[in-house]
């Protein structure tokens, strides 16, 4: 299934991004250096739902106890703070054309800013301890307890005055014009399976990792 | 919708003086997301071998 | 609950360090931040408050830095999880022992390092009052870092928890706007002691369940 979805993931990845830098038109504001939302907006939109996927891993590990849900979020973590940091440097570049600036205190930036950080937080949380069942409760809990910042990210453009525009798509529709937005929406679908299969990746690696001495781990390796 | 935005490969990459930011972007991304899967997939055949190393001394 | 309380006082009093500590901490910060810099009073008066916000965060964390560590370590917290059998009653009263021992008046000294740099005088009860729900938050999202990392050390105490603070920063910011300009107060407390109230109810459970796991 794995070597499908990259396919997939990178086939529409590359359509998208082909269309959105070399066909789309130039816009009359910013110019080319708009063709970066291409890969900002995807970027920002991921790192949001990986957290949200961890949150549902999360809630499943502390309640049921599935400890597969803990190796989930173990696999996704490095994932969710490569995309946030990925939207954050791809940001700051973009800031750089746009708002003659890298980098801006407002409040959406600092909030994707305050994400990464808390990715890392989840990643040390869980490599501090020893005892692996201990460390993927623990972080369990700290992913739960943090994903009430996120509608504080998601919602920071409209509670603060912010040098960053508003949200380009919305369940009202979009801004943006269709020649740009299809290419961003086809961007959007390839991260998305792209990450995906990185994730099925990474968390065959993890699986593996822990469950190195098991017999079903020897039989099939 | 479908007609290439630029004229020539020079306005590729120049992008009217934007062409630096967009193509850093690009191609720093990638090469993080390539780096990824390929440290992954490395680790992952390094873990098998390891398993197997174990399972035949073992 | 009131046998808890009245240990947690008892503890907490004989421990001079973790409560005057932190307060006399604050107290130095606020004296010596405007002498490191170079500004004219009107100036240093339009982000004095900011200086005592992040003042209070690091107090706030200093202070719940070994809220649980001492007790895990000599093995009193494993014996009053016995007796209670429940860890949200010895997590809530530690809670709002070291608010009322620590937060308040450290809450009191920012209100009158306030007013002394500028703010009127008839602001201090809306000054205080923010302070004081401010730290009900910073304390609970602090110990809650603190009980993640019980003997980890500080530093991964503080990764997990600022990412949880920061929010409260930029409301206490959006807080200091609404004196400064006379309007929108109301909402903003009202908003600030909802917060307050489901942060003081809710997040001594997510402690106990943290705790439950260090000990198990």
């Amino acid at each position: 299934m794995y070597p499908y979805l990259l396919f997939i993931g990178i086939t529409t990845l590359m359509i998208g991004w082909i269309w959105g830098v070399l066909y789309a038109p130039e816009d009359f504001q910013q110019g080319n250096s708009y063709r970066i939302i291409f890969l900002h907006v995807p970027a920002s939109i991921f790192a949001q739902t990986i957290y949200y996927f961890m949150s549902i891993c999360a809630l499943m590990h502390i309640v049921w106890r599935v400890k597969l849900a803990a190796y989930l979020i173990k696999s996704a973590a490095p994932i969710g703070a490569m995309i946030t940091f990925i939207a954050l440097f791809s940001g700051s570049i973009w800031g750089i054309p746009t708002w003659g600036t890298w980098w801006q205190w407002d409040a959406r930036i600092t909030s994707t800013l305050i994400l990464f950080i808390m990715y890392l937080g989840i990643l040390t949380l869980h490599g501090s301890f020893s005892n692996l069942e201990k460390a993927d409760r623990l972080m369990s809990i700290l992913v739960i307890v943090g994903v009430v910042n996120l509608p504080i990210i998601k919602k920071s453009v409209d509670w603060w005055s912010t040098l960053h525009q508003p949200a380009s798509i919305s369940t009202s529709g979009s801004s943006i014009d269709p020649s740009m937005l299809m290419p961003l929406l086809i961007s959007i679908v390839g991260l998305g399976f792209t990450l995906i299969s990185l994730g099925i990746l990474s968390s065959r690696l993890y699986i593996l990792n822990r469950e190195k001495n098991k017999k079903w781990v020897l039989e099939h390796v | 919708m479908f007609d290439i935005a630029f004229n020539t490969f020079d306005e590729i990459i120049n992008m009217k003086g934007h062409g630096i930011y967009v193509w850093l972007v690009y191609s720093i991304s990638i090469l993080i997301i390539v780096l990824s899967f390929t440290i992954t997939r490395m680790r992952i055949k390094n873990i098998c071998k390891r398993i197997n190393i174990n399972n035949a001394s073992g | 609950m009131l046998r808890l309380i009245r240990t947690e006082s008892f503890k907490l009093s004989r421990k001079l360090k973790s409560w005057l500590g932190p307060q006399l901490i604050l107290v130095l910060v606020l004296i010596a931040f405007p002498l490191s810099i170079d500004i004219s009073q009107y100036d240093l008066d339009k982000f004095y408050f900011s200086i005592i916000v992040i003042s209070l965060m690091m107090t706030a964390f200093i202070s719940t830095e070994g809220m649980f560590e001492e007790d895990f370590e000599d093995g009193s917290l494993e014996q009053e999880f016995l007796l209670e059998q429940d860890f949200y009653k010895i997590v809530l009263s530690k809670m709002l022992i070291y608010v009322f021992f620590i937060g308040i008046p450290i809450a009191l000294i920012g209100s009158l390092f306030l007013i002394t740099n500028g703010a009127d005088f008839d602001d201090l009860p809306k000054v205080f009052s923010i302070l004081c729900l401010s730290n009900i938050l910073l304390f609970n999202l602090f110990s809650f870092g603190n009980a993640l990392s019980i003997d980890k050390g500080a530093m991964l105490g503080v990764l997990t928890s600022l990412p949880l603070a920061l929010p409260v920063i930029i409301l206490l910011g959006r807080a200091v706007r609404t004196i400064q300009y006379g309007e929108g107060f109301f909402s903003i407390i009202i908003l600030m002691s909802g917060i307050s109230l489901i942060v003081l109810a809710i997040m001594p459970i997510v402690i106990s369940a943290a705790l439950k796991t260090h000990i198990d």
